[in-house]
């Protein structure tokens, strides 16, 4: 999130779309409901009339796979209409910047595709520059190749009697979810995105994603309370996950993961990866990175990390292609791993395409489930259709101790690193995560030592034996959660003493520091992250400065530099971040250090311009986002001739795993229900919820389930092209034909919680799912595939 | 502590069920058995039981305005009426207020049934285990300051505090509802039975989601005419509460009182 959960109180406007907080962020509803009572307008754009569109001041339906239509049209009724903020589009935004004349886009393709690789060259999605290399600007907006004209180009093929053909939305319902939007340019009123999976599930996730980014820059509502953009985090600690690396494509503090070709060596790794600029205005906060990074190197490798060496670097691992989840499953399939430890994780109803995922399992030698429970994957090897004399996996389950049972931190969505104390002892021989981890590690490096005193060879001991790894006491049992807090803060390696925050890391070897973004957690001061103080500060818009630990330094709204002017004075003076005095912020802790004043810097100091990106080379698909269709659609691209996104790449191996329209005619999407989480293991053993939820079930028409003799209960079968499962069908008005293109389209609404395992069962709706995922971050498209339905 | 009340407010409940399981947790209440769902949409169980004292229903969705959908989901559990019928009707004292609140001593409880019929809410229901009449008690017996449903309800549509602050938010709200997005709002449990500890705003009229209008008042003459009769009966009953409970059903029947089957 760029800002909190309780800063949505303060929107004018909340734009809910790709998510279904009434439901699976129930809490954030507290906040929804206070921004409603100030006489906000809750917008809920979904697929279904869900418990969020329930109490929504305007429903607009769309179809799954179609958000890039339903937002493009946005930007051009924005842009049209003149309904941007205009000082700020200026200002803190790259529309005035311009770009190459090469830059291009025809027929659903952006200028630079090399079609045999599925891949775009983006040389020239680039800035004009200088003579000193300032990307060239006209504040005008008038030249034909700034940013601004060729967003005017590129999104007025966005018209309203399109985006209805595409997504299903009726063009006036469209109409009057385009004018509460714009409604929010004005300085003094703010609009929020909330966001999840619904918006990432696709083939083109990330490009929803940069659709939201374009229209909250273009209404001046990025840095604003009560403004941003709300990634709704689907589990308690999986911002702390992604802030510690837990992703293939990043390694502690969103630091890119070293590739063995481009980064064979420090040197190489920190001039591919760290962003320069010579604009005098842009702070350019990743021209630090090297700090991060030897900082980093040095507390996992200690005395071993030195200058000489690279701090070590070799001794990172490297990956030699994209790892994302599909290929791990792919590569397991294919024999290539010998064992898996799964933590926390049920990949057989949470992972897609779960048939063919538990093949892979079965290539195994062995497998460890650590969980509070027996999970469905943990059984994979007995569940309905499995030949469990021909699997010869050795599975162990090992029994671990629930989030009360365990001190240490979690990070929520809103950034807040919020410690929390042991209430009660585990059952039985259950241990915590670390204690696992800790003890894995030990006993590898005693048998790595073994190995090495009686002369044997052993592949690459060094990083195992050399790691700087001392986190239980003597005589302990449990590893002292502090101490790894601590080492996450960082300290300076001569005097061991806690760094206040990270504009003290140094790329020498002096400091250590496990995760920069969490620098200023635990200082000499103490644990910051158990503070518990509930007094606000500034303009009172719940800030709340020492209730617990918000990275990066304690900030609750990043970009919150955009929220004044450049002579400092907040756009908002109601609801007022920051604001600058002439010598001193006031209020929020700045973004981009203190001493910088508003008209000596620009805001969005995360990136080398300085200013929001309207138009950006980041990402593997486009500058700007563009409509494809899902890989599995009932309809033809109505914007190109191109279907898939073009830089979508599908593995051989699956090639021929999609159906078409013709064998599976309906639309499958997948969600959750509040009574059941994620993957079911933690709720599918609570009778209280299983009271209320029982069944695998499918959601479909009224009109649907006449047409296939199918009343509500009945048991089901849905198919897809990758398999089949079973399900209750559920029969309801929520659930309507769209008008797509001139015909009606269907839906089968399917929720994933169920599974194989735990006391109530069922099929797993990720059998039904494809092995493809999003151009930029291989996130799978759960969320639009193609399905058949009948009755059981 | 007396003179408490519960404000819903169902235009902000989302049906997240919080208060459903908040009260089996606080009162160590079983999960009930169900498959697929017992009522409409995702209603599950169908019904209040004596296993189940908080019960959410969801009513189909009204689609007529396309826009705004309305999809009333109602919250239930008992209104504790001033007047209560439950508590007038039960043959052994067994129901009483404490601070208002109209609580069942199971250890009084001879599992009549008379309480279940003469409820036009059907709220207490007798245990197919013990066949004693249970329902919700306010968290009066596992005593806290906020009873555990309207403590867990996240958006602020469940909300307890003293009973006149509430009805005074209660009735500016209506006006501020009708007047904007639900011009047939209504009002219920202010003069209901004398009044309620249930006060709750509607999307619509009462009987659009199965709640009475003007519901009937007990048939006083009745009830006094089987309770004397109870008390002759009762002198041959030794004590044992099987026997007490036929004499009771049995003076019902000859007051020409209703009564019901057992359930869960």
């Amino acid at each position: 999130m760029t800002n909190g959960w309780n800063d949505i109180a303060h929107a004018d406007v909340v734009l809910v779309m790709g998510s279904n907080p009434a439901e699976n962020h129930p809490i954030s509803f507290k906040y929804v409901t206070r921004a409603r009572e100030n006489g906000g307008k809750l917008i809920v754009v979904d697929p279904r009339v869900t418990r969020s569109a329930s109490v929504a001041d305007l429903y607009a339906p769309i179809r799954p796979g179609a958000d890039i239509a339903f937002l493009n049209g946005i930007i051009n009724y924005l842009l049209q209409n003149d309904k941007i903020q205009r000082e700020y589009v200026v200002e803190y935004t790259n529309a005035s910047y311009l770009i190459d004349p090469a830059f291009g886009f025809h027929d659903g393709v952006f200028s630079g595709y090399d079609a045999g690789k599925k891949e775009y060259n983006r040389g020239s999605w680039k800035y004009q520059l200088d003579s000193k290399g300032i990307p060239k600007q006209d504040t005008t907006l008038q030249d034909p190749n700034c940013v601004y004209q060729l967003m005017k180009r590129h999104f007025s093929r966005y018209t309203p009697e399109k985006i209805s053909a595409i997504t299903g939305c009726p063009a006036e319902t469209w109409g009057k979810v385009a004018e509460l939007i714009a409604s929010t340019h004005r300085p003094d009123r703010v609009m929020t995105i909330m966001y999840a999976m619904g918006t990432t599930q696709h083939t083109v996730g990330t490009q929803n994603i940069r659709a939201y980014a374009i229209i909250q820059l273009l209404l001046g509502n990025i840095g604003l309370a009560g403004g941003g953009i709300q990634a709704l985090r689907g589990e308690s600690n999986v911002q702390g996950s992604t802030d510690a690396g837990l992703l293939w494509h990043i390694i502690p503090g969103y630091n890119p993961a070293p590739l063995a070709q481009k980064h064979p060596n420090l040197k190489a790794y920190i001039e591919d990866t760290t962003p320069k600029t010579n604009d005098p205005k842009s702070i350019n906060w990743w021209s630090n990175r090297p700090k991060y990074v030897v900082s980093m190197l040095k507390a996992w490798f200690g005395d071993a990390a030195t200058r000489d060496n690279g701090f070590c670097y070799d001794w990172l691992p490297k990956a030699s292609k994209p790892m994302p989840y599909i290929v791990v499953f792919e590569d397991m399939l294919a024999g290539k791993h010998k064992g898996a430890i799964l933590m926390g994780t049920n990949p057989l109803v949470g992972g897609p395409n779960a048939d063919r995922s538990a093949k892979a399992l079965a290539k195994l030698d062995w497998l460890v489930c650590a969980d509070l429970w027996e999970t469905d994957t943990s059984v994979f090897w007995k569940q309905p259709g499995a030949n469990s004399r021909a699997i010869q996996t050795e599975v162990f389950l090992l029994p671990m101790a629930s989030s009360v049972e365990k001190e240490g931190s979690v990070s929520n969505s809103s950034r807040w690193a919020q410690w929390r104390y042991k209430a009660a002892n585990p059952p039985g021989t259950a241990q915590s995560d670390l204690w696992f981890i800790d003890r894995l590690f030990v006993k590898l490096k005693a048998l790595y030592q073994l190995d090495v005193k009686n002369g044997r060879t052993c592949a690459f001991p060094d990083p195992i034996l050399k790691a700087n790894w001392n986190y239980t006491h003597a005589g302990e049992e449990e590893p002292d959660v502090h101490a790894v807090a601590k080492e996450i803060n960082g300290y300076a390696w001569a005097n061991k003493k806690q760094l206040k925050n990270f504009t003290e890391l140094k790329d020498d070897g002096t400091t250590a520091c496990g995760n920069w973004i969490y620098s200023g957690s635990y200082t000499e001061e103490g644990n910051l992250m158990a503070r518990r103080n509930g007094k606000d500060v500034g303009g009172m818009v719940g800030l709340y400065p020492g209730w617990s630990w918000s990275w990066p330094m304690n900030r609750r709204i990043i970009y919150n530099r955009a929220s004044v002017k450049r002579n400092g004075e907040p756009w908002n003076p109601a609801k007022w971040v920051v604001k600058w005095t002439g010598s001193a912020w006031k209020g929020d802790v700045v973004d981009g250090g203190p001493t910088a004043g508003p008209s000596a810097k620009n805001p969005f100091i995360m990136n080398p311009e300085g200013v929001g990106k309207l138009f950006s080379s980041g990402l593997t698909d486009g500058p700007f986002p563009e409509h494809y269709e899902p890989t599995e659609s009932p309809v033809r691209n109505l914007m190109s001739s191109r279907a898939l996104n073009p830089a979508v790449k599908i593995l051989d191996s699956v090639k021929n795993d999609f159906g078409t329209a013709a064998q599976f005619p309906y639309i499958g999407t997948s969600y959750r229900v509040t009574e059941h989480w994620q993957a079911g293991a933690m709720t599918r053993n609570l009778p209280w919820l299983t009271e209320l939820v029982p069944s695998m079930f499918c959601e479909i028409s009224v009109e649907l389930a006449a047409q296939k003799g199918i009343q509500n209960g009945d048991r089901v079968r849905v198919m897809s092209k990758r398999g089949s499962i079973e399900a209750r069908a559920l029969v309801t008005e929520r659930v309507k034909a769209l008008r797509v293109n001139g015909r009606d389209v269907e839906m089968v609404g399917l929720i994933w919680h169920f599974g194989h395992g735990c006391a109530v069962s069922g099929d797993s709706c990720n059998t039904l799912t494809p092995s493809v995922g999003d151009a930029n971050t291989n996130i799978p498209e759960f969320k639009a595939f193609l399905v058949d339905i009948r009755k059981a | 502590m007396s003179d408490k009340a519960f404000l819903l407010d169902t235009t902000k409940c989302t049906g997240c069920r919080a208060c459903q399981v908040a009260c089996k947790q606080w009162n160590d209440l079983p999960g009930e058995q169900t498959d697929f769902f017992a009522g409409p949409e995702l209603t599950n169980p169908r019904e209040l039981s004596a296993i189940t004292w908080n019960h959410v229903k969801f009513f189909p969705v009204d689609r007529s305005n396309p826009e705004r959908p309305v999809w009333q989901i109602m919250h239930k559990k008992c209104y504790h009426c001033f007047d209560a019928n439950c508590e007038k009707v039960c043959p052994e004292r067994a129901i009483s207020k404490i601070d208002g609140w109209v609580v069942v001593d199971q250890s009084k409880c001879i599992g009549c049934g008379a309480c279940v019929n003469e409820c036009v809410y059907k709220v207490p229901h007798l245990s197919v285990r013990d066949d004693k009449s249970y329902k919700c008690n306010g968290c009066m017996v596992n005593r806290r300051e906020v009873p555990a449903c309207a403590f867990a309800c996240p958006t602020g549509a469940l909300t307890y505090g003293p009973r006149p602050k509430m009805l005074e938010e209660a009735e500016s709200r209506l006006r501020a509802y009708k007047g904007g997005s639900f011009p047939s709002a209504s009002l219920y449990g202010k003069n209901e039975y004398d009044g309620m500890r249930m006060i709750v705003i509607l999307k619509d009229s009462p009987d659009k989601f199965g709640v009475p209008v003007n519901p009937p008042r007990l048939e006083i003459t009745k009830v006094e005419h089987s309770k004397d009769m109870y008390a002759l009966l009762s002198l041959f009953t030794f004590g044992l509460k099987p026997l007490k409970r036929s004499a009771y059903r049995l003076s019902r029947s000859m007051s020409g009182l209703e009564n019901g089957e057992r359930i869960s």
